[in-house]
């Protein structure tokens, strides 16, 4: 908004058209998705792409049900991932805060040790992980599944930016009226730190909405299957399953993030804008 | 006016305390603080991801196939990477695939995060914002699955609108270039959302007198935003695409699911021949070398982009 | 700070606070699911077998207990279906339990990994096949000796088949009643089917290819390998065998079986291999098929049902298949591969493989057997998902709903071209079938790219084999 007087030589009518045009080909994909979810399969590859189905039908979703156990696995996906965002809320926002605001040996080597279990591919440590899980008698519970994911490198990183970004004159007025490092943290700026919170949560809970992997090595028994898991089902034996049954699992398996995305939509902003930033 | 950037990327400038440890009171609260609330992080990481890396490090020093006892193998399987040609056809796959990927993903952010910062109504910029975040919630896989059904030569709905503006179809999954073309637009759909916010929040928080000083010097349109708006949001941009590397140089689902690395080679992947080479071919000494040199060579980027960043990093 | 501002932070605190009472005691209340200890007999010693989920929906793995249970009563049985979306996904999931010492007692495995279940990880089963052998007498009438040879290695047999499925080429109606084509016979020719390509080309707009195929093991080039009378290993079988051939199968049928297949020179280069490469890259340059994409044939379903493409060969499978995508029996309908030097056709079969390393051989061995019989297959095939290991299943009655009207197709291809056999699956198949899929991407790119390309699988092939798995 500051810039825009003098910024474009660009007429806004044109900037706004491309931004449509743009936001038109992001969603093309979501969109062509749930329109091919509520018509029927021999409609499925209409070209044009019947955007607007005909004879729209809710068949395909009558069939994810029936195919499979929703609720259950919507109950353990719904677990897996609140306790897998609160967990990383808390580990991230204390984490983040010591690396930013508390003195102590090892920080920068503590810091790349976090930064670094960014870089290390899943699929190269999924047997061992899978074995130390074993040792603790957490493989096929939905536990093994949610204490892993506790820690966060990007999510501490991000509150580390976050707490940087506070102004240090609030702490050290706080150190001045006597305040100890617990005090100082708790009453100054821990109220502060929900925005930055807030993404942390959104982000994580994205990421393992959606997961695949680390719940097909880790979880045995159908009880603990993740919605991702079953949607797996319904492509059939040899993928012979009915597309539009696919993308109807698809498209419900996409609404909580969707819910989480447009509640979480407004902190998540506010968070970003100012986590990755000079205040 | 703090520089949080510049902190994110390299030391800060020690403070008297660090300098010179005075063991207080307070050092000491703030200490054993520092150690209760890095507990469950380090705690965790240690458990679930340092002690599976070293797990790995030693394997790759192994002959194993899950079956039998391993069998001390030396640097026989790095040898035995070093001269599989397949090994470094997916290490020049997936360098080119990031350098693609990235760099589109961080043009499109920068120009849609410029543009949606411009002047409109409130409501229309929060619908863009929206949009083009949306791709973030959806999963890699399943989108992955419905891409391959637009992307197809024949029947899909993404050669069918190249055709209405008269372009001959294009093989996007069956011929080389059009493969790897496909998974870098298909990954890059899917992740420019994260770095659009990202600048949304860095142009947030230029200050708007520097903008007003610039235009009153006569600056405008784009020589404005390469002079003036770029240096300010490099911290930014130097988050943003250490990230991006990051993850990209870890891309597997949308290769494994649109062209299962082929044709030939073509779109293999590190993740994905580290994931055939273990689980499909059972050789896990050998999949856990070329996990290791992987690692080595984020570790390694990484830390140039860094060190190119003093050079090209600004900070206020 | 305002009042207001105060207020906002008392609230969010508040907020927070309730959160966390809610989220505590949300843990708490489901503890008993995060843990898994809601789950009946989880850790108890019953028989475990892991089976490829989307192939056993849950309805599927219920019926399969439940009959069990009916029948056993006293051995606790747990099925797992592994949702892993091919093959691979399914191996990953299996080889980390091995490692980590939780394998199941019995794994469903596929042609394609019948060879290295068998070198590096399953029982023989022949000790109990003969103890048994009156009760099996049955299974063995029933079941075409084509497919058990499938499952043999080095003379003895690992896995009981209870499902198979064969190359066969489906048919579009509509396209073909658009090209004014008649349903190709029984002992059409390569030739014919060219034809009939054109044919369908010619009636027909943009947006349409009349041959699609899709790029793996199973159904991609290999069939045409076979029908050009080659294969991409040399083939041979291994002695050893006539145990059960002697005591099961009649002299006609027992003729020329042995101990299983074995698979070894490469032959990537040979000129029939190169012949039919070439066949197909021709027809790619004719724009009468399209070039392959990997994977596992998701596409195919729904292009061949609205008539995007004319032929495509697929198995029994798809006839549940096409039917769930609504296509009737009288839309489509199925033949045998067209005949080329030989119309020896391929196949893919599955069963239950049971792992060394289990402690309930026994009880392993009643499951093999309980999910061979006839009716645990009439229960669990009901919706044509695959074609069953047994020809007495195959009736008018089973493909009346869902098509084709030759159903015959499926299993009479093993009786009428006997030498029809298995897609090459040495242990080592893995490597095998990414080196073929590798390579036929690139060789399919010209027709000039096919030799060299199959040099270069060659090579690749002759390093894969010398691996010891």
């Amino acid at each position: 908004m500051n810039l825009s007087r003098t910024r474009h030589t660009l007429a806004p009518w044109a900037r706004i058209a491309g931004l449509t045009v743009c936001a038109l080909l992001t969603l093309g994909p979501v969109v062509w998705t749930v329109s091919t979810s509520l018509r029927t399969p021999a409609e499925s590859f209409d070209l044009p792409p019947k955007i607007i189905p005909t004879s729209p039908t809710v068949e395909s979703y009558r069939g994810v049900f029936e195919q499979i156990d929703v609720w259950l696995l919507a109950l353990n996906s719904t677990l897996v991932t609140a306790l897998i965002a609160v967990g990383q809320m808390i580990t991230a926002g204390l984490a983040g805060y010591a690396f930013a605001r508390l003195e102590f040996r090892f920080k920068k080597p503590l810091f790349a040790l976090v930064l670094a279990t960014m870089m290390v591919p899943l699929q190269v440590t999924i047997v061992p992980v899978f074995l130390v899980l074993k040792s603790m008698g957490l493989t096929d519970t939905l536990l093994g599944l949610i204490v892993p994911a506790f820690p966060t490198a990007f999510g501490t990183f991000l509150m580390r930016q976050y707490f940087l970004g506070m102004p240090k004159d609030l702490g050290e007025a706080a150190m001045l009226d006597g305040c100890g490092p617990w005090r100082i943290f708790r009453s100054v700026y821990a109220p502060l730190a929900a925005p930055g919170l807030a993404i942390v949560g959104v982000l994580a809970f994205n990421y393992h909405w959606n997961e695949f992997f680390r719940p097909l090595i880790l979880e045995t028994s159908g009880q603990n299957y993740t919605l991702p898991l079953g949607l797996v089902s319904l492509q059939g034996n040899l993928g012979t399953g009915s597309i539009s049954v696919v993308l109807a699992g698809v498209v419900l398996s996409m609404i909580p993030a969707v819910a989480v995305f447009v509640v979480g939509q407004r902190p998540l902003r506010e968070g970003i804008t100012s986590a990755g930033v000079n205040r | 006016m703090t520089n949080t950037q510049i902190q994110a990327v390299r030391p800060r400038p020690a403070t008297p305390a660090e300098v010179a440890p005075r063991p207080s009171a307070r050092d000491r609260g703030s200490r054993l603080l520092a150690a209760l609330f890095l507990a469950p992080t380090i705690v965790g990481i240690v458990v679930f991801t340092v002690v599976p890396i070293a797990g790995s490090i030693v394997l790759s020093l192994f002959h194993w196939n899950v079956i039998d006892d391993p069998s001390f193998a030396g640097a026989a399987n790095y040898r035995e990477v070093f001269g599989d040609s397949t090994v470094l056809v997916s290490f020049r796959n997936t360098l080119v695939f990031m350098v693609f990927a990235v760099a589109l993903q961080l043009l499109i952010a920068l120009v849609l995060a410029l543009a949606v910062n411009g002047r409109m109504p409130v409501w229309l910029r929060s619908v863009f914002r929206s949009a083009f975040f949306f791709p973030l919630v959806l999963s890699a896989a399943s989108i992955s699955v419905v891409m391959k059904y637009l992307f197809n030569q024949d029947f899909g709905v993404v050669n069918w609108l190249l055709g209405l503006v008269g372009i001959a179809p294009v093989p996007w999954l069956t011929s080389e270039n059009g493969a790897m073309t496909a998974v870098v637009l298909v990954y890059v759909w899917q992740q420019f959302g994260f770095s659009f916010l990202l600048f949304v929040g860095g142009l947030n928080n230029i200050p708007k007198e520097i903008h007003e000083a610039a235009s009153l010097d006569g600056a405008t349109g784009l020589r404005k935003h390469l002079t003036v708006t770029l240096p300010l949001l490099s911290p930014t941009l130097l988050v943003a695409s250490v990230v991006g590397i990051i993850n990209a140089l870890q891309v597997f689902e949308q290769p494994y699911v649109l062209t299962n690395g082929g044709p030939g080679d073509s779109t293999r992947t590190v993740v994905m021949f580290i994931y055939e080479s273990a689980f499909e071919q059972l050789r896990f000494g050998e999949a856990s070398a070329v996990g290791v040199l992987l690692f080595v060579l984020i570790m390694a980027v990484t830390a140039l982009q860094f060190r190119l960043s003093r050079r090209f990093v600004h900070y206020q | 700070m305002t009042d207001s501002h105060l207020t906002r932070r008392t609230l969010l605190r508040y907020g927070a606070y309730g959160a966390g009472a809610a989220a505590l005691a949300g843990t708490a209340a489901s503890w008993d699911r995060l843990t898994g200890a809601d789950i009946p007999g989880r850790d108890d010693d019953s028989l475990v077998v892991a089976t490829l989920g989307p192939a056993y929906g849950p309805e599927a793995i219920r019926t399969l207990t439940d009959g069990f249970k009916e029948l056993h009563p006293d051995i606790k049985l747990r099925i797992n279906a592994v949702q892993a979306v091919d093959w691979s996904d399914f191996f990953a999931k299996i080889l980390t339990q091995i490692a980590a010492g939780t394998a199941p007692d019995l794994v469903y495995v596929a042609t394609e990994g019948v060879q290295l279940f068998a070198q590096r990880l399953g029982v023989a089963l022949d000790k109990w096949v003969k103890r048994d052998a009156a009760e099996l007498r049955e299974y063995f009438a029933d079941v075409h000796p084509s497919l058990v040879e499938s499952m043999m290695y080095e003379g003895s047999l690992y896995q009981l088949p209870v499902e198979f499925n064969a190359a066969d080429m489906y048919l579009n109606h509509q396209v073909l009643g658009r090209a004014g084509a008649s349903f190709p016979a029984a002992d059409w020719t390569r030739d014919d089917f060219t034809a009939l390509l054109r044919d369908m080309k010619k009636s027909s707009g943009s947006q349409f290819t009349p041959y699609f195929w899709t790029n793996r093991l199973w159904g991609g080039v290999v069939p045409w390998l076979f029908a050009n009378g080659t294969n991409l290993l040399s083939e041979s079988k291994a002695p050893g065998g006539a145990w059960l051939w002697d005591d099961f199968y009649p002299a006609a049928e027992r003729r020329g079986r042995g101990g299983g297949f074995r698979w070894t020179t490469p032959q990537a280069t040979d000129a029939r291999v190169e012949e039919a490469y070439d066949y197909l890259a021709s027809l790619i340059q004719e724009d009468l098929c399209t070039r392959p994409e990997g994977g596992n044939g998701q596409n195919l379903v729904g292009v061949f049902s609205t008539g995007r493409v004319g032929v495509t060969p697929a198995g029994g499978f798809w006839a549940g298949g096409l039917h769930l995508a609504g296509m009737k029996a009288t839309d489509y309908d199925v033949q045998y591969f067209p005949r080329w030097r030989t119309q020896r056709m391929q196949f893919g079969a599955a069963g239950y493989a049971l792992l060394r390393t289990s402690k309930r051989q026994e009880e392993a061995w009643e499951f093999i057997k309980y999910a061979a019989r006839k009716d645990t297959l009439m229960r669990l095939f009901k919706t044509n998902q695959t074609t069953p290991a047994r020809r007495s299943m195959l009736t008018a009655d089973r493909y009346r709903e869902t098509g084709p009207n030759h159903w015959q197709v499926f299993y009479d291809t093993l009786d009428k071209f006997p030498d029809t056999g298995p897609i090459p699956a040495p242990p080592q198949v893995a490597e095998v079938e990414q080196v073929l899929l590798k390579h036929t991407g690139t060789a399919l790119a010209s027709r000039r790219a096919v030799a060299p390309a199959l040099r270069r699988m060659q090579s690749d092939l002759e390093k894969a084999m010398e691996r010891d798995v």
